[in-house]
C-alpha cells in the first residue's frame, strides 16, 4: 500500500486544491440558506421595474415548457424555466439566471406580457446554485444549458468530495505520529453524528 | 529568526487541525454528499421515498385547556400527545387549529376541534432514503414566515451543526491552501489548478447572470 502513497498525496492535493472554491460556495451557500433573515438585512433583493410587452402569437400547440421556452425566446430572456403555471387565461413562469429572477406572466386572449424581474445579489446565487437541480419539477429540470452544466458540475463535485475524504483517510493512516489523535478524532466524529441523528429521530 | 518559528509552528497545527478536523468531519461530509446525490437524481429508483410513503389517520381525544395563546395551545396539545417536532403552518381559530409537527422523515399535519374535543392526526413517514433526504434539507425554514426562524431546539442544534460543517469545510480550504504554499515548488502545477477552480466558480456565479 505504501507505493500507492505519494499519487494519492498527489491526487487529493490537487483534487483537493482545484475543488477548494467549490466547497467554499458550497458552505457559504449553506449559511445564506439556513440564515435567510440575516441575508435580508445585508443583502436585500432589489425589485427592477416591470416590463410590459406583446407577443403577437403564442404557441400553443406544444407542451408548456415548449410553449415557454418559445416565449422567453421571444422576449429575449435566459435563464432556467423553473416551473410552469397555466389555465385558460394566463401562463405563468419563473425564468432564472444566477443572480437574477423574472416572472413572466403571458395572457393568453390578449397576448399581453408583465415581465416582473428582481436581482437578487451574488450570495442568494450560491444557494440557487446549491438548491439545483434538486428534487423539484424533474420533467423540466436541466431546460437550460446553464443548468445542464451545472447539474454535472455538481455530480462531479460530490464523487471528487468523496474521493478527498476517502484519500484523506488513507494518507492520516500512513501518518504514524497522527493515528492515535486522528482516531479520537473519528470517535468524536461518530458520536456527534450519532446524538445529532438520536436527537432528531427519537 | 521568530517570524520563522512562528510561522513553523502555524504550518504544524495548521497542518495538524487539517488532518483532524477532516476525520472528524467524515461522517457528516459523507451524509450531506450521499443525500445530495439523492436529491439531484430522484430517478434513482432503489432511492425512492415518495411512492412509499406510509399515510395513516388517527382520531384521537384530547382536552385543551382555554385562554392561551396560538403558540402555548399548540405546545400543550403536543405534550398531551407525547410528540415533539419543529412546528409551522399554525393556524388558529376560535373553534379550532391546525398545526404541522416535522421531523426528518415523519410529518404530522394535526386539526384540533376544540368543541368536539378531538385531535385528528395525518402522518406522513418516509422511508429510509426519505430521511436520509430530509437531512439535507431539514433547517426549519418556514416559506410564509421566515422571520419566525426554528422553534424547536434540536432544529436549532441541527441548524447550528450545518453552520459549523461548514465553517470546518472553509477552514479546510484555506489551510489546504496553506499547505500546499509550503511545499509549492514541489507541486508546481497548484497554482494553474486553484485558478481554474476560481474560474469555474467566477463563470458559474457572476459570468453566466452577466451574460
Amino acid at each position: 500500500m505504501n507505493k500507492y502513497f505519494p499519487h494519492i498525496r498527489t491526487l487529493h492535493l490537487y483534487i483537493g486544491l482545484f475543488l477548494s472554491p467549490l466547497i467554499i460556495i458550497f458552505s457559504i451557500s449553506v449559511l445564506v440558506l439556513n440564515h435567510t433573515e440575516f441575508l435580508k438585512q445585508v443583502s436585500p433583493v432589489r425589485v427592477l421595474p416591470d416590463t410590459q410587452t406583446h407577443l403577437d402569437s403564442i404557441p400553443n400547440d406544444t407542451s408548456d415548457l415548449v410553449t415557454a421556452k418559445l416565449i422567453i425566446a421571444k422576449l429575449g430572456i435566459k435563464g432556467e424555466i423553473e416551473h410552469i403555471q397555466r389555465n385558460a387565461d394566463q401562463i405563468s413562469f419563473p425564468v432564472s439566471l444566477p443572480g437574477l429572477r423574472s416572472i413572466v406572466k403571458v395572457d393568453q386572449h390578449t397576448n399581453e406580457v408583465l415581465i416582473t424581474r428582481q436581482n437578487e445579489g451574488s450570495l442568494r446565487v450560491t444557494g440557487y446554485l446549491h438548491k439545483m437541480p434538486g428534487p423539484h419539477n424533474v420533467k423540466i429540470r436541466g431546460n437550460s444549458e446553464l443548468i445542464k452544466n451545472w447539474t454535472i458540475w455538481a455530480d462531479a463535485f460530490v464523487y471528487l468530495l468523496i474521493f478527498l475524504s476517502a484519500s484523506g483517510i488513507f494518507l492520516w493512516y500512513f501518518l504514524k505520529a497522527e493515528r492515535s489523535m486522528g482516531i479520537y478524532a473519528i470517535i468524536l466524529g461518530v458520536i456527534s453524528f450519532a446524538c445529532l441523528l438520536f436527537l432528531l429521530f427519537k | 529568526m521568530k517570524y520563522s518559528v512562528f510561522f513553523k509552528g502555524l504550518a504544524y497545527w495548521n497542518r495538524r487541525l487539517h488532518i483532524h478536523i477532516g476525520l472528524f468531519l467524515l461522517l457528516f461530509i459523507w451524509l450531506f454528499s450521499f443525500s445530495g446525490l439523492l436529491l439531484n437524481h430522484s430517478s434513482w429508483d432503489f432511492a425512492s421515498f415518495w411512492e412509499q410513503r406510509k399515510e395513516t389517520k388517527t382520531v384521537s381525544n384530547i382536552s385543551v385547556p382555554k385562554g392561551l395563546d396560538s403558540l402555548q395551545t399548540v405546545k400543550k396539545i403536543m405534550l398531551n400527545l407525547n410528540i415533539s417536532g419543529e412546528i409551522s403552518n399554525l393556524k388558529m381559530t376560535p373553534d379550532s387549529v391546525d398545526f404541522r409537527v416535522s421531523v426528518p422523515g415523519h410529518i404530522r399535519n394535526l386539526h384540533v376541534d376544540f368543541n368536539k374535543g378531538i385531535c385528528i392526526q395525518n402522518e406522513l413517514r418516509y422511508n429510509f432514503w426519505g430521511k436520509i433526504k430530509t437531512l439535507h434539507t431539514f433547517n426549519a425554514a418556514n416559506r410564509e414566515n421566515p422571520a419566525l426562524g426554528a422553534n424547536w431546539l434540536v432544529s436549532k442544534i441541527w441548524i447550528f451543526s450545518m453552520d459549523a460543517i461548514a465553517i470546518g469545510l472553509i477552514y479546510l480550504c484555506i489551510s489546504s491552501w496553506i499547505m500546499w504554499y509550503n511545499i509549492r515548488k514541489s507541486y508546481r502545477w497548484g497554482t494553474i489548478v486553484l485558478i481554474t477552480g476560481f474560474a469555474v466558480v467566477i463563470y458559474f456565479l457572476f459570468i453566466l447572470g452577466m451574460l
